[in-house]
């Protein structure tokens, strides 16, 4: 297995801190999810339903895009079709260059940032605004999202403040949260007020309505799509739900799976385009038909883009987002890079313990750390094996089928405390790096066993 | 063949196991509150927002006018509230709101579980429940629900074709997880429940 996310990880780990800053930011929203959670008696049965739902739908996926579709047309929503990224901005831009927009204010999508939307249209010579507020932090440093839901989650204040002080011109050295982000609501304001266009992601789609929901605690979707003559949503296709009672299971478990609120700020229900106005809805595969094709991998498409699993996993609190080579981090990273590009992005497998935790908080029950050990199996197949596992493999399968052998090395182990340290630590042995082996005992199990030292607990056993 | 065709037609290749839609019925021992006005008003308030009672014969405007006393300009479309210095539906374009400082609106359900309150557009440019720097909403305390589940049997979207859940004011946690409300939208919420009796 590549270490590639291991040296990431490691300039993240340099600064102390920060890292344990950051360790327990995450945890305490993880603790915020669990409180809501627990206070819903029927939550296991919420996300039973939401897993079901979304598998049944996927499996109907056909006929649901075509009833979403038709019904959004009959809204007067325009339906665009994209088969990739590539498609989809030319759409974007498309739609854009003919009405002569020149600034579009986006709020958070990351189907956008799959497709590398805002280069594209950047490059066309259209200034595009990011407006949730981590977002915009981050495109005026001309840097990636860390998290899906938090992105500016790597940041200090008092380099958020050292930002907005050079772009927005905020007194010298005020870092306060508060006064940053009501800097940032002002200077914001203004570019929803001028835009010629908003572009939202989208949550789910409803197929029995047509309905795009859109879910944010800033409002920052909203006051896009409030001014701006021309709405464009851009939504993965597998974000479907088939009608109203399905939709209410979701939303009961985003928000609180997310960030641990009862429900975001704003549930945003776009049906039709506002008076006058013009609506356009672009449906993208971009590969999501590919991984239907890929047997219990498919599962994969059911993630809804809470954010829990991140939240919750022990390698991401502790190497941030930056140290995955995919630009969607932790373990629902891991898998859509390994869908992505199985060659490019296999160097992020090593990133994770199979504690399991995502999948126990995973709100559609999406079996993240299986589907990766099982991406793990697979690694030989890639070409991209580590070749001194693998050397170590082999050597152990030979050990195993030799039991005189195995008996042998087992009595000369206790040697190894012996052994100069650099034999013992060295590039060879991942396994001593940064940590102690354990010391071999003096006696194997099976040696105590034939000498009777080990006591059986037959009689106790029976009273239990 | 057109993208729509082909990205369909793949699909049907892949879609295999047909899998059954669950039954939407909650269990028993579901979440219930026995006072939902309560619930509301508690988990509006541990959101940042706020839920008062109006008692029977109270005078709305009063109330308005004691819990925002500074505010000059205060948009409604609803009748009865007086103290509204322009009708929001009489401006040309959305634009003409940016300044709003209190904007009076209507709700139609309340849910007890989360303090979101459901409102089908009804103003006729739904910037104002966005632009004003603070929000009132009017809601009939015998509309609050247990849960959404509930709330989504009885919502319907009208000519608009815009709906939205408000739970409390606009916010955002982006720098350093610090709870700031006032990102982009409202930077207070209050909700008046109303009795019919």
């Amino acid at each position: 297995m590549s270490e590639e996310h291991a040296k990431n990880a490691a300039r993240f780990l340099a600064n102390k801190e920060q890292e344990q800053w950051h360790n327990e930011t995450l945890w305490q929203v993880r603790g915020k999810r669990d409180r809501l959670a627990m206070a819903i008696p029927e939550w296991e049965t919420l996300r039973e339903w939401a897993s079901g739902i979304k598998m049944h739908t996927l499996s109907h996926l056909d006929r649901y895009l075509e009833q979403f579709a038709a019904n959004a047309e009959a809204n007067g929503v325009k339906v665009h079709w994209a088969k990739d990224g590539e498609e989809h901005n030319e759409i974007v831009y498309g739609i854009l260059k003919e009405r002569g927009v020149k600034k579009l204010v986006k709020s958070k999508s990351m189907l956008t940032e799959e497709c590398h939307l805002n280069p594209f249209l950047i490059s066309k010579g259209i200034d595009v605004v990011e407006s949730d507020l981590g977002e915009r932090i981050l495109q005026l440093m001309d840097e990636p999202p860390s998290h899906i839901v938090m992105p500016a989650i790597h940041l200090k204040r008092e380099e958020i403040g050292a930002l907005f002080e050079e772009k927005l011109h905020t007194e010298k050295g005020n870092s306060d949260p508060a006064y940053l982000t009501h800097a940032a609501r002002l200077h914001l304001r203004q570019e929803f007020l001028t835009a010629d266009a908003s572009m939202t992601g989208a949550n789910f789609g409803v197929a029995a309505t047509g309905d795009v929901v859109v879910c944010t605690n800033e409002g920052n979707a909203d006051m896009g799509t409030s001014f701006a003559p021309l709405h464009i949503v851009s939504m993965g296709m597998e974000k479907l739900v088939p009608d109203y009672q399905s939709l209410g299971v979701f939303i009961r478990l985003l928000a609180r799976s997310a960030t641990g609120q009862p429900v975001t700020a704003y549930t945003s229900h776009y049906r039709k385009p506002r008076k006058g106005c013009e609506m356009h809805l672009v449906i993208v595969d971009n590969g999501r038909s590919r991984t239907m094709e890929m047997g219990d991998h498919r599962r994969t498409l059911k993630c809804i883009r809470c954010g829990a699993c991140m939240n919750t996993c022990p390698v991401y609190r502790r190497s941030g987002g930056y140290a995955y080579t995919y630009f969607i981090p932790g373990p629902i990273g891991i898998n859509l890079g390994m869908l992505r590009s199985a060659k490019t992005y296999a160097g992020n497998l090593s990133a994770c313990s199979l504690c399991c935790s995502c999948n126990n908080v995973c709100p559609v029950k999406i079996d993240l750390a299986d589907r990766i050990y099982a991406w793990r199996q697979s690694l030989d197949r890639l070409g991209k094996a580590d070749r001194i596992k693998k050397g170590m493999s082999k050597g152990l399968k030979f050990l195993f089928s030799h039991p005189a052998l195995y008996r042998l090395s087992l009595r000369l182990a206790p040697l190894l405390r012996y052994m100069p340290r650099f034999l013992m630590y060295n590039r060879l042995n991942g396994w001593g790096k940064g940590r102690e082996m354990p010391e071999f005992a003096n006696e194997s199990f099976t040696e105590m066993w034939k000498k009777g030292k080990v006591k059986t607990h037959t009689n106790q056993r029976s009273h239990e | 063949m057109s993208s729509k065709e082909e990205i369909l037609s793949r699909i049907r290749q892949t879609v295999g196991t047909g899998y059954a839609m669950p039954e939407i019925i909650l269990p028993a021992g579901a979440v219930e509150y026995g006072d939902k006005t309560a619930q509301f008003a508690a988990v509006s308030e541990s959101v940042g927002g706020r839920a008062v009672v109006a008692g029977k014969g109270a005078d709305l405007n009063e109330m308005i006018r004691s819990l925002y006393p500074a505010a000059k300009t205060i948009a409604s479309n609803i009748p009865e509230i007086t103290l509204a210095t322009f009708n929001p539906d009489k401006t040309g374009t959305p634009y003409e709101l940016d300044g709003t400082e209190l904007a009076v609106v209507r709700g139609e359900i309340g849910v007890a579980e989360n303090g979101a309150v459901w409102i089908a557009q009804n103003v006729k440019e739904k910037a104002l429940y966005f632009i004003a720097e603070y929000l009132v909403i009017l809601l009939d305390a015998e509309k609050i629900v247990h849960n959404m589940h509930e709330a989504y049997r009885q919502i319907r979207l009208n000519d608009y074709g815009f709906g939205l859940f408000i739970s409390g004011p606009s916010k955002t946690a982006d720098i350093e997880q610090a709870l700031v409300t006032g990102a982009h939208g409202a930077k207070g919420v209050t909700v008046i429940l109303t009795s019919a009796v």
